[in-house]
């Protein structure tokens, strides 16, 4: 070949308009639009919120009476209190939960992986009110299940566990919430290579030691990131705790807001009220920062990774048998319990054939006029939700982990911000902001997405994130010295390499949006019913045998949808045994 | 029509459920039927151009309501209904929010609180509209606003309930003020007057009756409290609880389907609940909001109603053989500025009283 | 004109000047090494020229156009020019072939062109045979293999590599630097080359730019650095070497046990100047040789000795001066501590230092 320079053409083919849009870049008026998106999603809400919660409610006039209300009363402040204990009860028992778990299928020899997987799974897509239900109806004090199995066993009077409690209502939501922790630090266990156990167990270090003192360490970002998550969830839940709490005579800071939302309205009390929530979670985002610091976490630079599992010997049956206790909790006993009640007339009546019957199901799928319309609304705006979510979530990473923007922390804050905002209040406003004309949102499609899209964002940011900081800058960078823009270069190399992940994200933000009930139940109208809203008014009459079709409806389609995911995403394209 | 499946069958189906409780064999009207007064044809026609309706409602469990819809359906064809049930005080939070985006989603409300009513009129906000049917209901229901901007359509009892596996029928507690009495610890259960219409008139009652005492010594008591008053009968379905203050419709109606419960109606009373129907200002379907509200006063609409227990607003219309009727039994009411006023307040009383 | 221009060129992050006023003009088809410690400036250099990074002060031109000023830069898609990254960037979703041939399909030639230009780019770097293959399964050098058919099959002005060779073991990385030497000789591109390894350098480039703490110390073919090197950086970066101090009085230049005549040394002196001696340029002999005027002798000590195989390292004292110096011999050269013996001196290879 010759050694000719004969130069090839200028990729993009433009020519030069002129040296100044030479040296912009062509790809900054995206950036600087879907920073637009993102403070009009998040900024906008939150702005209406803080103002309204310094207003009088008829007048606008700037008072602070609405903290003096909010927080002069005893009740109120205990509220607050009995949210804290939720949140740190649900992420310590989450952890528990989830990283052993986590360890034990990414790492270990533990048999029977898939099946924990799947029950994992399973937690993950069961909202945490039909969860609640199932265990209101395995563990009410005087007629669940396993009270009255104890009580026939030992002859007591009465039963020993009651979910009509703080621990009962903890151990209702870890169960649902611990799956949080089990994907990130299952993701993050699989990219740890073994030669980092290798080298600690060549210096003598035993298993537990190796596990405790090099692996676990490796994942901690992926641990604390996964509690915030569950902490975060457990505090702004309003479903589970308007179903255990409220019978067990505590309010958490979400169903009290509820009750600044009953007639008549008090927006601006309920604003003021939401502001411990707000300030706890800057501090949990502040302290997850400080933790992981400015450390590098770059683990995939174009070379694949080797992971050996460990041998447990006899051990890993104990583990098993751990693995299969949470499972139970989480999945198989409540959704036994809720099986049976589907295809029960009277569902106090237990298991019996004459007890057996199919008119739940048919009720719903042919004579509830509301519940088809719900059940095409919630696969439709859960998809669409995940779509804008991801897309613009994964916008935003890029331009902070590339530095596109001065100041490219403060859209990461924005991302994460609506963590903050128990989903309730985002609700509101969403509500107080785009609900009046002139936008005229209210009972629209339109309003739910944009809600849905904004409470997930942090999810999907995160995720999008991690999977951004995983892949080397120098993949893109050798894209954009051939020619390519930065599009260019998200479209042939970061995309295919974040595939699996992406399709990941996608899910992790579509199964969550399925049982959103905190936010829905402000936003819907008439005609953009979703489940979950229709599963709690269901609750409220007590009509448990149809709740409980539902909810299975529900979680056979989410199931359906989730396995047709998984196989789209395909085998693990990046590891060929090859050398 | 897509998205509503009125088929044969079901319409079989409604006619021979009617005939089987023995109630008559009034075959269903049709709209093509001569009996259509003129005022309903013009109605009807109207309505039909509307296309549609939207029903909020807490006057009934949400299978009675999804069946009053579809027989609506069924007698008027071409016209949809959206039947959205939830308790009174959800209802009317929603009402009040469109109210206030300017964007009323509601044609139809009926809630169990007629203070909303009271409310409401006093705003502006309702729309005037004197039924053709107003006149025919039963006495007790007639005339609750004589200036016709709403109207009763709907009635219920709050009685005691109990299981009757756990609890004999000498065992059970005789009058409302039995309730407080030390061996019903752990053992009551109540629905919430922050969100049940029936709920908060009973309440409301109570403390007419007895004074706030009676919540005070029946807190000491530990009942468990749920939200709708609907609530009380899983709560005894399940051997959760084992007296109710509770919705003698639905209670009854879950007794009916097998579950052993049983309906005690207190020496004081059992405590009347008139359930109004209202018709919003601006609403996107006038007309077939008019047509509703005259469906639900008449008689298909009460024979539906007793079907499920529920009480009838029709003197011809008579109950189920056996089934007890509010006019049957002694029954008490508090008037409707007692519900107008007190509603409010004994929502924080019992939120101090109950700590919820 | 020259290729590419650096011109007072800067970075400051901060109070930290990591790059601080460069200057270096490389002609067409030159290959221009930025040699130099961890830390001094040479990636960053080499990031501004490819505009990942734009300059706080000064700029580069290619051609004479400019390409970064604090004014503005044109983004890397657009200079034409291609990059080596030490970690490869071999993208792992596409097969070798795929990999080649994304640039040329940037630029819109036609299939038959692209597939031509790749099956030859790969014959050069004989990787035909594993065109169909994912980077996953190839070695270390093989995907550096790739790297390089990829940042040249689109012909670019200029190329860069940022240490290419430093993830390699020791082999790969000899047989890597004739591989990039021959490259370059066949196509002739404009090359910019950052290392810390000076036998990377030496082999490969016709000029080498010493950097350190973010100045260029010393711009001159690898000859001249290692002969004339022009401080003391640079003398004791490139090869092993003696400082040795000495003071001329106008005739004579005196050291610290021996003293030299001033017309012997190449180049001006005066007053307290240093020089770099190399171990090399010495010879230790038992006697004394007639060797000649332009060969100064001094009896020296052997002080220490260590055997590396191909050649002797010995430390000796010039007897009557506290000098230390190091000296290398051949194998068979055999000297004991303690002994007395003759040292050589050559003043054409002595180099004086600021």
């Amino acid at each position: 070949m010759s050694g000719g320079l004969d130069t090839l053409a200028q990729p993009g083919g433009r020519g030069m308009l002129g040296r100044r849009f030479a040296f912009l870049e062509p790809s900054m008026a995206l950036w600087l639009v879907l920073i637009a998106v993102l403070v009009f999603l998040v900024a906008s809400p939150v702005v209406r919120i803080l103002v309204s919660s310094f207003q009088e409610p008829e007048t606008g006039r700037f008072t602070f009476a609405n903290y003096a209300e909010a927080y002069g009363n005893w009740r109120q402040l205990r509220a607050v209190v009995n949210s804290i204990e939720l949140g740190l009860g649900v992420a310590l028992l989450a952890g528990l939960f989830g990283v052993p778990i986590a360890w034990a299928i990414s790492r270990t020899d533990m048999p029977a992986k898939g099946f924990v997987r799947l029950m994992v799974f399973g937690a993950f897509i069961t909202p945490p009110y039909l969860g609640a239900i199932g265990w209101i109806l395995l563990a009410g004090p005087n007629s669940g299940w396993l009270n009255k199995l104890w009580m026939a066993a030992t002859g007591a009077g009465h039963g020993i566990f009651n979910v009509y409690s703080m621990p009962g209502l903890i151990v209702v939501v870890a169960v649902t919430s611990f799956p949080y922790v089990f994907v990130f630090v299952n993701s993050a266990l699989d990219l740890v290579s073994s030669e980092m156990e290798d080298a600690a167990n060549i210096l003598g270090a035993g298993t537990l030691r190796t596990t405790f003192r090099v692996t676990l360490p490796l994942v901690v970002p992926a641990i604390i990131g996964g509690l915030i998550i569950s902490f975060l969830e457990a505090i702004a839940l309003f479903g589970a705790p308007a179903l255990i709490a409220l019978p067990a005579r505590f309010h958490v800071v979400s169903t009290q807001l509820w009750q600044f939302f009953e007639y008549p309205v008090r927006v601006e009390e309920a604003a003021a009220f939401s502001l411990p929530l707000l300030i706890i979670t800057v501090l949990m985002f502040w302290l997850q920062r400080a933790i992981i610091g400015r450390r590098g976490y770059a683990a995939v630079t174009g070379k694949g990774g080797e992971r050996r599992t460990i041998r447990l010997g006899a051990w890993r049956w104990a583990m098993l048998g751990y693995a299969f206790f949470v499972c139970a909790l989480a999945v198989i006993l409540p959704m036994t319990v809720l099986l049976q009640a589907a295809f029960a007339k009277a569902w106090g009546r237990g298991l019996s054939l004459d007890n057996l019957t199919l008119r739940n199901f048919t009720y719903l799928l042919f004579e509830q006029t509301q519940a088809q319309q719900a059940i095409v609304n919630t696969f439709v705006y859960s998809g669409a939700t995940a779509f804008a979510a991801i897309g613009l979530a994964l916008a935003i990473a890029y331009v902070v982990n590339r530095r596109l923007v001065p100041f490219s922390n403060l859209l990461a804050f924005l991302c994460m911000a609506p963590f903050v905002i128990p989903a309730i209040v985002l609700a509101i406003g969403f509500y107080a902001a785009y609900a009046p004309p002139p936008l005229a949102l209210y009972g629209t499609a339109a309003i739910l997405i944009l809600a849905y899209t904004t409470r997930f964002l942090p999810i999907a940011y995160t995720a999008s994130a991690a999977g951004l900081r995983s892949i080397s800058a120098e993949m893109e960078e050798a894209v954009r010295i051939l020619g390519g823009g930065r599009l260019v270069a998200i479209r042939k190399v970061l995309a295919p390499l974040l595939k699996k992940s992406l399709a990941g994200s996608w899910l992790l933000v579509f199964i969550p949006a399925t049982r959103e009930l905190s936010s829905a139940i402000f936003l819907v109208g008439p005609n953009t019913r979703v489940i979950s809203v229709m599963l709690f008014d269901l609750s409220e009459e007590g009509n448990f045998e149809v709740l409980s079709a539902l909810g299975a409806i529900l979680l056979i389609i989410t199931v359906t949808i989730a396995a047709i995911g998984f196989r789209v995403i395909g085998r693990d394209f990046m590891v060929r045994s090859a050398r | 029509m897509i998205g509503h499946f009125a088929s044969r069958r079901d319409i079989l189906k409604g006619g021979a459920g009617i005939a089987a409780l023995g109630i008559g064999a009034l075959a269903p009207r049709s709209a093509s039927a001569a009996e259509m007064t003129a005022r309903e044809k013009e109605l009807y026609a109207a309505a039909k151009q509307e296309g549609s309706l939207t029903w909020y409602t807490a006057h009934y469990d949400d299978q009675t309501a999804q069946s009053l819809g579809r027989m609506f359906e069924q007698l008027y064809p071409g016209i949809k209904v959206s039947v959205v049930r939830t308790t009174a005080q959800v209802a009317f939070q929603r009402v009040s929010q469109e109210i206030k985006a300017g964007a009323m989603q509601v044609d139809l409300l009926s809630t169990t609180d007629i203070g909303h009513y009271v409310y409401l009129k006093d705003k502006a906000l309702l729309e005037k509209y004197v039924p053709d049917n107003a006149g025919r209901v039963l006495e007790i229901y007639k005339n609750y606003d004589p200036d016709g901007f709403y109207f009763v359509t709907s009635a219920g009892m709050v009685a005691m309930g109990y299981n009757t596996t756990k609890l004999a029928a000498t065992d059970a507690p005789k009058n409302w003020t039995d309730l407080i009495d030390a061996r019903w610890k752990d053992k009551v259960s109540l629905g919430h007057p922050g969100f049940s219409g029936y709920v908060g008139t009973w309440v409301v009652t109570m403390r007419k009756l007895y004074g706030w005492q009676f919540f005070d010594k029946l807190a000491a008591n530990n009942p468990q409290i749920g939200r709708s008053i609907v609530d009380t009968v899983t709560m005894l379905n399940a051997g959760e609880r084992v007296v109710s203050a509770g919705p003698v419709a639905a209670t009854m109606e879950s007794a009916q389907r097998g579950n052993p419960l049983a309906m005690i109606y207190p020496t004081d009373g059992a405590v009347l609940i008139v359930a109004p129907s209202g018709i919003m200002k601006g609403v996107k379907h006038p007309n077939a909001a008019r047509l509703f509200m005259e469906y639900l006063m008449s008689a298909e609409a009460s024979k539906i109603q007793v079907d499920r227990f529920g009480e009838t607003m029709r003197p011809e219309v008579s109950p189920a053989p056996g089934v007890v009727a509010a006019k049957d039994v002694k029954t008490i009411r508090p008037t409707v500025d007692e519900i107008f006023k007190g509603i409010p307040e004994v929502i924080k009383q019992w939120r101090d009283t109950f700590g919820v | 004109m020259s290729k590419l221009a650096l011109r007072a060129l800067s970075k400051r992050f901060g109070e930290v000047a990591a790059v601080d006023e460069v200057d270096l003009a490389i002609a067409p088809g030159e290959f221009v090494s930025l040699l130099g410690p961890s830390g001094c400036g040479k990636t960053t250099t080499l990031r501004m020229i490819a505009g990942f990074i734009d300059p706080s002060a000064g700029s580069i031109e290619m051609d004479g156009r400019v390409l970064s000023s604090p004014a503005g830069s044109l983004p890397p898609e657009r200079r034409q020019m291609s990059m080596i990254f030490q970690s490869y960037a071999v993208w792992p979703n596409m097969t070798v072939e795929d990999n080649v041939a994304f640039g040329l399909r940037l630029r819109k030639l036609a299939g038959e062109e692209v597939r031509r230009r790749v099956g030859e780019m790969l014959d050069v770097v004989q990787m035909r045979h594993l065109a169909g293959r994912y980077p996953a399964e190839l070695s270390g050098g093989q995907q550096q293999r790739v790297a390089l058919a990829r940042a040249i099959v689109i012909q670019p002005q200029v190329l860069l590599l940022d240490e290419p060779l430093s993830n390699l073991d020791a082999n790969l990385r000899e047989e890597m630097r004739f591989e990039i030497k021959r490259l370059h000789e066949e196509f002739r591109i404009t090359t910019v080359y950052v290392t810390h390894d000076q036998a990377e350098a030496m082999v490969t480039s016709d000029r080498i730019a010493v950097m350190n703490r973010g100045r260029i110390e010393q711009v001159d073919d690898p000859h001249t650095l290692y002969t004339r090197p022009k401080t003391r950086f640079v003398a004791g970066f490139i090869g092993r070497t003696n400082f040795v101090e000495g003071t001329c009085d106008g005739a004579t230049v005196a050291f610290d046990g021996f003293a030299l005549p001033t017309k012997l040394i190449e180049g001006e002196v005066s007053g307290r100047v240093t020089f770099s001696i190399r171990p090399q340029s010495m010879r230790l002999s038992r006697e004394r040789s007639p060797g000649g005027a332009g060969r100064p002798q001094i009896a020296v000590t052997i002080l220490e000795r260590a055997h590396l195989g191909e050649f002797w390292d010995y430390v000796v004292a010039p007897n009557g001066g506290a000098l230390r110096l190091k000296v290398t011999a051949p194998p068979l050269d055999v000297y004991a501590v303690g002994e007395a013996a003759t040292l050589e001196i050559d003043p054409r290879q002595m180099a004086p230092i600021a």
